[in-house]
């Protein structure tokens, strides 16, 4: 049950809404819980009624007397608690039959979690359908189709005497349970209909939503066509844009990267054969062709989402260099944690750290020269060729491109070449290194955003 | 023939195209014949167009190890495009230039000559083919 009401609720942000809507699953609505309270105590729910509570401001919401129900029902055990309810005699009575029956009819079938509901009250019930009972979903009554064995009731006796009589010695023994369960019935009606008002108003905003979701993409497509949005070169679909794509990849990327990490760390700590071992390290390296792939992809459509870095976290940010990490600084922290390394592959590895520098510096020097360029060519405008500039302007523009994709190359080159000059091992501790140092950039940040403020 | 002067200190020398004017009655050489020959006249040659950022960045990448190519800025040639359309044939992809041909032999665009650097090639050909001396 518990995973069926997760699927429900996918979207994060609403997940505590969405846990309401029963509208799947008529057993959903029976096992819910009136109140928070309730929930807390069945191992089904998990999330905190309670806290929906103040921002939906339905009217009438009684928290108080939930309380008192919430001790109550933590203590007495489903199967007793029907017992005390009434089932068959009541509906005899008029007055306070009507709604304790269907109370009954809606209270003890969400009072049970068990798919047989004990007391059936379905012949009677059909007799007496008020508003109420209409207001409900055709589920409850389905749920009542079933006909379990009545459970021995020892107070419906008692009760139904009392409802025939209206006098008896232990009438108000009995009418003290009936008015607490009239009471606890009426809450599960309140909290019914609370959650379809909390239901309506969801499918409300999500509808609003959608609207404000059409609007927008009309906007980008009509600016798009005026040109005045240039990245439409490779349109990913009309929902979300390139950069939107590329940042929900690589989210799965980073999950991926957490998978790799641990299959990484268990394979070094175990001792695997070396032939294990290179089939880890190799997928590890195919994982980070992987992302620089979608780079390029990205890349084509938005590069200035890939430049100004939204995509990392603000500490990544800081050390981004042409969308992405700088080799030369990636070598230099891995060299003093590589050892023991022969003389060659020290050799190797100070090259290939001398090499990278060497290749950056170049792609620097060449961005530098297009941003240079770039401003020449805007300030150099006059009022009546401004348009013509503005077009060499936008062709000099679209050369970014080409060295965010000449860096992620020297990213990609470097990590082969690190793979190529180390043994398999250690390769696999290097890549260690190397996740988990990423890893704290991140962890930094998120420690950052959460730190307390004055 | 103009002289490249993007920097103070350049460190290569601009080539002249060796016909500069076309030749009148000869047979005119085929574009792929004449990358050829300029490719092979000295040990490292960059295709490159004057106004590119990226042959920009491909220069001083050489020039950075102590290297001096021989350029030829296909934008101040008239045969310039004939000889891309050329190089674009050789690669095999669009958008060819900067091209790289060391001691003859083509290297290749940007992204081969920067995966030749990294990977440790790129240094011990130009060592053959004498344009780098340690």
């Amino acid at each position: 049950m518990a995973s069926t009401r997760r699927v429900l609720g996918e979207p994060a942000a609403l997940s505590g809404i969405s846990h309401h809507l029963p509208y799947s699953n008529p057993h959903m609505l029976h096992n819910h819980p009136p109140d928070t309270s309730f929930g807390r105590n069945q191992e089904e729910s998990s999330f905190d009624f309670g806290e929906l509570e103040e921002p939906i401001v339905l009217g009438g919401v009684k928290i108080n007397k939930n309380k008192t129900k919430e001790t109550l029902y933590s203590s007495v055990k489903a199967s007793a608690i029907l017992e005390m309810l009434p089932s068959w005699p009541i509906p005899r009575q008029r007055e306070s039959s009507k709604s304790g029956e269907e109370s009954t009819d809606s209270g003890s079938a969400l009072i049970k979690p068990d798919s047989e509901s004990p007391i059936s009250t379905k012949a009677p019930s059909d007799h007496h359908k008020t508003a109420r009972a209409a207001a409900e979903d055709d589920s409850d009554r389905e749920h009542d189709d079933l006909q379990p064995p009545q459970p021995p009731l020892q107070s419906p006796d008692i009760q139904m005497e009392s409802a025939r009589t209206g006098v008896s010695q232990s009438k108000s023994a009995a009418k003290q349970t009936t008015e607490k369960t009239l009471r606890r019935l009426a809450q599960n009606r309140e909290a019914a209909r609370k959650s379809r008002l909390r239901k309506k108003a969801y499918v409300q905003q999500l509808e609003s939503s959608r609207m404000r979701l059409s609007q927008l993409e009309q906007d980008i497509q009509s600016a798009r066509s005026q040109g005045l949005f240039i990245g439409g070169r490779a349109t990913t679909g009309n929902i979300s844009s390139a950069g939107a794509v590329f940042d929900m990849e690589y989210s799965r990327w980073l999950d991926e990267d957490i998978g790799h990490m641990s299959e990484l760390r268990a394979a070094v700590q175990s001792h695997l054969s070396d032939g294990d071992l290179r089939a880890i390290v190799d997928g590890y390296v195919s994982h980070y062709d992987e992302i620089f792939r979608l780079k390029g992809v990205a890349a084509k459509s938005d590069v200035f989402h890939l430049i100004t870095g939204t995509w990392v976290t603000p500490v990544e940010r800081c050390y981004l260099w042409m969308g992405g990490f700088r080799p030369s600084e990636l070598i230099k922290m891995l060299i003093p944690q590589l050892d023991p390394l022969t003389e060659q592959q020290l050799l190797g590895i100070c090259g290939l750290q001398q090499s990278s520098q060497q290749a950056e510096d170049a792609l620097a020097q060449g961005l530098d020269q297009l941003h240079q360029s770039l401003l020449q060519t805007i300030a150099n405008s006059s009022l009546n060729d401004s348009m013509h500039h503005m077009v060499i302007a936008l062709g000099k523009l679209a050369n970014l491109e080409g060295f965010v994709r000449q860096a992620d190359n020297l990213r990609q080159q470097t990590l082969h070449q690190l793979r190529r000059i180390l043994t398999v091992r250690q390769a696999a501790r290097c890549f260690l290194v190397m996740g988990e140092y990423y890893g704290r950039l991140r962890a930094l940040s998120s420690l950052w955003a959460s730190r307390p403020r004055e | 023939m103009r002289h490249y002067q993007k920097s103070s200190h350049a460190s290569y020398h601009p080539a002249t195209l060796h016909h500069a004017r076309y030749p009148a009655a000869a047979a005119a050489e085929d574009p792929l014949q004449r990358v050829v020959r300029l490719a092979s006249g000295s040990a490292i040659v960059i295709f490159s167009v004057s106004t590119c950022c990226m042959c920009h960045a491909l220069k001083r990448l050489f020039c950075g190890m102590g290297v001096n190519p021989t350029v030829f800025e296909l934008d101040q040639d008239p045969g310039g495009g004939e000889i891309e359309r050329a190089l674009t044939l050789l690669l095999g992809s669009g958008s060819a230039l900067p091209v790289v041909f060391i001691g003859g032999k083509l290297v290749g665009a940007m992204d081969r000559v920067m995966a030749s650097h990294i990977n440790g090639t790129l240094v011990p050909l130009l060592k053959e083919a004498g344009a780098l001396w340690l």
